[in-house]
């Protein structure tokens, strides 16, 4: 493939050490940018339409061009809490390319006028963190890190920061309390970070993958950049591909290519004689499409408009031998496990959730359960401080959704299998309802 | 630093156009449409809100998603509806959600009555739930602290205690452990949480979560009466609700005030109400109450430390219960025998009418000018006068929005322990600066002020008064007096001297006439008495003969008169050689059970009525709340009946004759009412009168 830019090199033997990342060409952007005014390094971001690869996906040049001018202490946090599940491709960059990174943060934090930088990586990311560790110890030495950095009127400190394992952390706010040192628990937006960040002061956050595409966009150009990919979805993205597959691992496409190719073509679809049952498009909190959707093409937009996301880039393939039950109770058990309990319905629907899906899993609950599930699913979403609840709640609904007939069966064969009797409607109505 | 501004706009909520100061948030905004948005988490007091209870969901238009009423502000032309189905949905589900592990013991729960989840359940809640799972468990209740009990179970994780004691208190203590559904309130470390307001976190309790130790299962909401009052257990003088069952006070609560104490109380304030009323229709005395396990032969005599509740002489060496009667005729004879060789002292909780009777009393029934209030002894009048001129005075609030609050000669958490909160919300929330620093060295004092002068032009300067006590008390306030006119402090809005005095209403007395040097209004006398000082040692050395002690005692531990009296045995001596001791008690306490000779039960603040002065100026009333102890009386009616029998009549047949003797004789006071002053307070400083002040210097 000609178009890859994060991967290009990736299997380079000593890539991540300074030397060898330079013979390749490394710093070459940083050296480019620093001889540029801050506001072209910014016109060329924002004119490469890349959108944020954390997960939300917002224009990252927008982001840039939302802090405020002036002379005031700015922060550029670089989000490496990658803890979305079947996410793993910020761990491949960090592990194989760290320099890539940290050129890409020099050169952003550059065009964002921020002076300290933070790179907040999982506790769980101990080989990628000594490996970070290593490079920015070398990036320092050699000046592209520090005071006036090659000469330029710019300087950047660099701390890198391990989280202690919370999947919370990774959402923005919360990642800022805790690098401060606080509980790490989502704030209320706004203030956004944009505005009052880290120490209350303009922060600029990215993830990873977004962060290590700013030095190729700055070699070849906005626009050029903005060639790759579709109108609204433009450059390549890394995806990450597990679950049921033949070769599950990190891929990088053009965003815009069948999803089917992603699953089939490059992935080796599922084991033989199994199909695909349901997929995640962009990690476990994407609502999943089924094998309906694989022509669906893999870009923000369209994935938006088959009624799910591309997150964080995570495709999760599920085979025909996995019951939705199962599914369901993993995905719910994992979030209610990561819920901070700030707010009440993510705290108490997550919980609920897990408990409904248990007696479901058991036998002892009914169709209507159902109902009241997929209910609880649709009061987390929108309501809750964070999108942590909804990160539970769309993909459980989407579930109850698409596979409703599954349910009912495997409610009605636990209850025979448990030897219980069958349900019988309840002897009084429910206080209250007639009497308001 | 600029107080918040309030530009009016106008926005649409439910279709009626309100108007409101904008940038409020919504559910503020919304009350003045007489529209109620539900909140649990949200209480401003507590700072910017966090938005975690989600209850106050509302729909905004041209906004997706719904919105958190409780940290959106409201701007010009935004159209809110509160009651579309949406809206309803969410609020249903809300409370669904928090119920789901709420144990619903409401018939066993000390909230419940008075509980906002009740309260909200029944207004915004669906009536019923789909939840037929098992709820979350914990041991409970435990104690939290010596004060406070915890119902986990009850908790709906709203965040209000442990943002109180990260960000108002500032003590650390509470966190939240463990996280998701399994979250918890504890201390950090798992100790009590022990602090000076921890009891705070009761009321700010929108469930039963956190409970009042000593009010658990003593009353329920339609048990008791509330009566509003002001605490003068401190002269911070924080404005009080106190719950009354059967007479008895069962409970103190904070009457949020904005200019006094921003709706907080000390622990010791709210608290210490076993001392406020009889206690008698819980014993089985009458009379006395007295700690458990007090035998009962002791409990029935009359020993030191109970509460006076019947009037008491010294017989053969000994206090003895009398009747009413007698003891007004021992003390009048011992009175008239000293004649103008009496001193009177008053302090405690006495109040404004009460500092303006004794003065009368002694200085026209007695012809005795040995009045005082000052515990540190006289300061020359002009300095008295001087520091307290109105221009220069600061108010409660400007501790929160100076540039900067130096303490002088001044502990806040001892002195008036609910501005320690005030001061803390100016430094975290404004960004003021703060610095203390001990009076003794003039120099230092005035260096540190032009400094912290720099900071801005709003400067406080907050002292005790120890700074102006001793004998280089005038020096010191001399000193301070030139520091404020070269900052010129008096020039600047929000900048000035704020004092705090040593006895809880000591600016009221001062103001009412109870200075060895001046009458009400603080106006010169045709001829000064003996101040504190003085009085001690002419009765040790036998040149008074009385002393008469409105609620003082020299020689209590806890009596500021005591701590700030010498270290030697001036005053020991004082009252051993006095023939004549009179005192107003609520409490036997060592110098009055070792020395009275009359004693007279005094009413405690919520037996009272009458009217006492903040140290920033506010006249507030003191409101009686439950009847008198034993046969207590009232002691501007004892003041009067003495005067009286001296041969004075002071014209007083009532409280409210009283107040209005005080407004007439103080000038900066005059024309004000009762009515006028009601559950807020006047500020005197800011009344048109308030030039009788300096033109009575003149």
């Amino acid at each position: 493939m000609s178009d890859v830019l994060l991967f290009k090199d990736i299997d380079e033997p000593g890539l991540s050490t300074l030397p060898v990342y330079e013979s390749r060409g490394g710093y070459s952007a940083l050296r480019k940018a620093l001889a540029m005014t801050h506001g072209e390094v910014l016109s060329e971001l924002e004119a490469s339409g890349l959108r944020g690869r954390g997960g939300a996906g917002f224009q990252m040049g927008k982001k840039v061009s939302f802090l405020p001018q002036g002379s005031m202490e700015k922060y550029l946090v670089c989000n490496a809490d990658e803890s979305e599940p079947g996410t793993f491709k910020d761990r491949e960059l960090m592990q194989k390319n760290p320099h890539m990174l940290i050129e890409g943060i020099v050169i952003a934090s550059y065009a964002a006028g921020a002076e300290r930088s933070f790179i907040y990586i999982r506790g769980e990311y101990e080989l990628q963190a000594d490996v970070l560790d290593a490079a920015l110890a070398e990036a320092r030495e050699a000046g592209y890190i520090g005071e006036k950095i090659l000469g330029a009127d710019h300087s950047l400190s660099l701390v890198l920061h391990r989280g202690a394992g919370a999947y919370i952390c990774g959402e923005e706010t919360a990642l800022l309390d805790s690098l401060e040192g606080k509980r790490g628990n989502p704030r209320l937006k706004p203030p956004f970070p944009a505005n009052q960040g880290l120490y209350r002061g303009p922060t600029l956050i990215n993830n990873v993958e977004t962060l290590s595409t700013v030095p190729a966009i700055t070699l070849m150009g906005g626009e050029n950049y903005a060639k790759l990919g579709v109108q609204t979805s433009t450059g390549t993205k890394l995806v990450s591909v597990s679950g049921h597959v033949q070769r599950p691992g990190n891929y990088e496409v053009e965003l815009g290519i069948p999803s089917r190719e992603l699953i089939y073509d490059l992935a080796g679809g599922p084991p033989e004689r199994r199909e695909v049952k349901c997929w995640f498009p962009g990690g476990s909190s994407a609502p999943v499409l089924t094998a309906a959707d694989l022509d669906v093409p893999y870009e923000f937009d369209s994935l938006a408009k088959a009624g799910s996301m591309l997150g964080s880039g995570a495709i999760i393939v599920v085979d025909d031998s996995t019951p939705i039950v199962d599914l369901a109770l993993k995905v719910a058990k994992f979030y209610r496990h990561e819920s901070c309990g700030k707010c009440t319905p993510c705290r108490e629907g997550t919980t609920w959730t897990v408990k409904m899906l248990e007696r479901i899993d058991s036998g002892e609950a009914t169709p209507m359960d159902l109902d009241i599930m997929a209910s609880v699913q649709d009061h987390i979403i929108g309501n809750c401080l964070c999108v942590l609840g909804d990160a539970m709640a769309m993909p459980i609904g989407s579930m109850i959704a698409k596979f409703r007939p599954e349910f009912e069966d495997h409610i009605e064969a636990a209850r025979l299998r448990n030897g219980m009797a069958a349900p019988s409607a309840p002897a009084n109505e429910p206080l209250g309802q007639g009497v308001l | 630093m600029p107080r918040p501004e309030h530009r009016a706009i106008t926005f649409t909520i439910d279709g009626r156009d309100v108007e409101a100061p904008e940038n409020t948030m919504l559910v503020d905004a919304a009350k003045r449409g007489d529209v109620e948005i539900p909140v649990f988490c949200y209480e401003p007091k507590l700072g910017n809100p966090v938005g975690a209870c989600r209850m106050c969901l509302v729909e905004i238009e041209g906004i997706g998603k719904l919105q958190t009423g409780c940290s959106t502000p409201v701007k010009d032309g935004m159209v809110v509806h509160t009651q579309t189905e949406r809206v309803k949905e969410a609020q249903r589900s809300v409370v669904e959600f928090l119920l789901i592990n709420h144990p619903l013991d409401c018939p066993v729960c000390d909230k419940g009555g008075e509980c906002p989840l009740q309260d909200i359940s029944f207004g915004w809640g669906g009536g019923i739930s789909r939840f037929v799972e098992p709820k979350r468990h914990f041991v409970k209740p435990l104690e939290l602290s010596p004060l406070i009990a915890i119902d986990r179970e009850r908790c709906i994780l709203c965040y209000r205690c442990v943002r109180f004691s990260q960000e108002i208190s500032e003590d650390y203590q509470l966190v939240l452990l463990e996280r998701g559904a399994e979250s918890f309130v504890s201390t950090f470390d798992g100790h009590p949480y022990v602090a000076p307001f921890s009891g705070n976190i009761i009321e700010l309790c929108p469930v039963g979560a956190l409970t009042s130790r000593a009010y658990r299962f003593r009353a329920r909401p339609w048990d008791i009466e509330d009566a509003g009052s002001v605490c003068t257990l401190c002269p911070a003088q924080c404005n009080v609700t106190l719950t009354v069952r059967d007479e008895r006070v069962m409970r103190v609560l904070a009457r949020d005030h904005a200019e006094v104490d921003d709706g907080w109380l000390c622990d010791r304030g709210r608290f210490a109400y076993p001392a406020l009323d009889d206690g008698a229709h819980a014993g089985h005395n009458g009379h006395v109450r007295e700690p458990p396990g007090v035998p009962l032969e002791l409990a029935h005599g009359v020993h030191a430390g109970m509460r006076v509740t019947e009037p008491l002489v010294r017989d053969g060496g000994e206090l003895r219960r009398v009747s009413w009667e007698r003891a007004l005729a021992e003390a009048t004879a011992g009175l008239k025998r000293a004649g103008a060789r009496t001193g009177a002292l008053a302090g405690g909780g006495a109040s404004n009418e009460e500092g303006m009777l004794l003065a009368r009393l002694m200085r026209e029934a007695l012809g005795s000018a040995n009045v005082d209030s000052r515990v540190g002894g006289e300061l020359p009048l002009e300095l008295q006068r001087a520091l307290a001129e109105p221009r220069l005075q600061a108010k409660v609030s400007d501790l929160e929005f100076a540039h900067a609050v130096l303490l002088l000669d001044c502990e806040p958490l001892l002195d008036a322990p609910v501005l320690d909160l005030r001061l803390r919300k100016g430094v975290r929330r404004h960004g003021m600066k703060l610095e203390r620093i001990s009076g003794a060295d003039v120099r230092a004092l005035s260096e540190t002020a032009a400094r912290l002068a720099q900071e801005g032009e709003e400067l406080v300067i907050l002292f005790s008064e120890r700074f102006t006590a001793g004998p280089d008390g005038a020096e010191r306030a001399r000193a301070l007096l030139e520091i404020a006119a070269t900052l010129s402090l008096d020039q600047v809005d929000g900048a000035g001297l704020l004092e705090i005095p040593a006895t809880a209403n000591g600016r009221g007395l001062r103001e009412a006439g109870m200075l060895s040097n001046a009458g009400p209004g603080l106006r010169e006398v045709e001829r000064a008495g003996l101040d504190t000082r003085a009085m001690a040692e002419a009765l040790g050395r036998g040149e008074l003969s009385a002393l008469y002690l409105l609620q003082v005692d020299p020689l209590s531990a806890r009596d500021p008169f005591a701590t700030c009296a010498p270290e030697d045995s001036t005053w020991h001596v004082a009252l051993e050689r006095a023939s004549t001791v009179v005192a107003h008690a609520t409490f036997l306490t060592d110098g009055v059970h070792g020395h009275a000779t009359v004693v007279f039960p005094a009413e405690s603040y919520a037996e009272k009525e009458g009217t006492v002065t903040h140290p920033d100026g506010r006249i507030q009333r003191v409101r009686q709340a439950v009847a008198h102890a034993g046969t207590t009386r009232a002691e501007w009616r004892v003041l009067a009946e003495l005067s009286e029998r001296l041969g004075r009549d002071l014209g007083v047949r009532s409280e409210k004759l009283a107040s209005q003797q005080l407004f007439d004789a103080v000038p900066f006071y005059a024309g004000l009412t009762l009515e006028q002053i009601g559950g807020r307070g006047v500020r005197w400083q800011e009344r048109a009168q308030a030039s009788a002040y300096t033109q009575g210097q003149a």
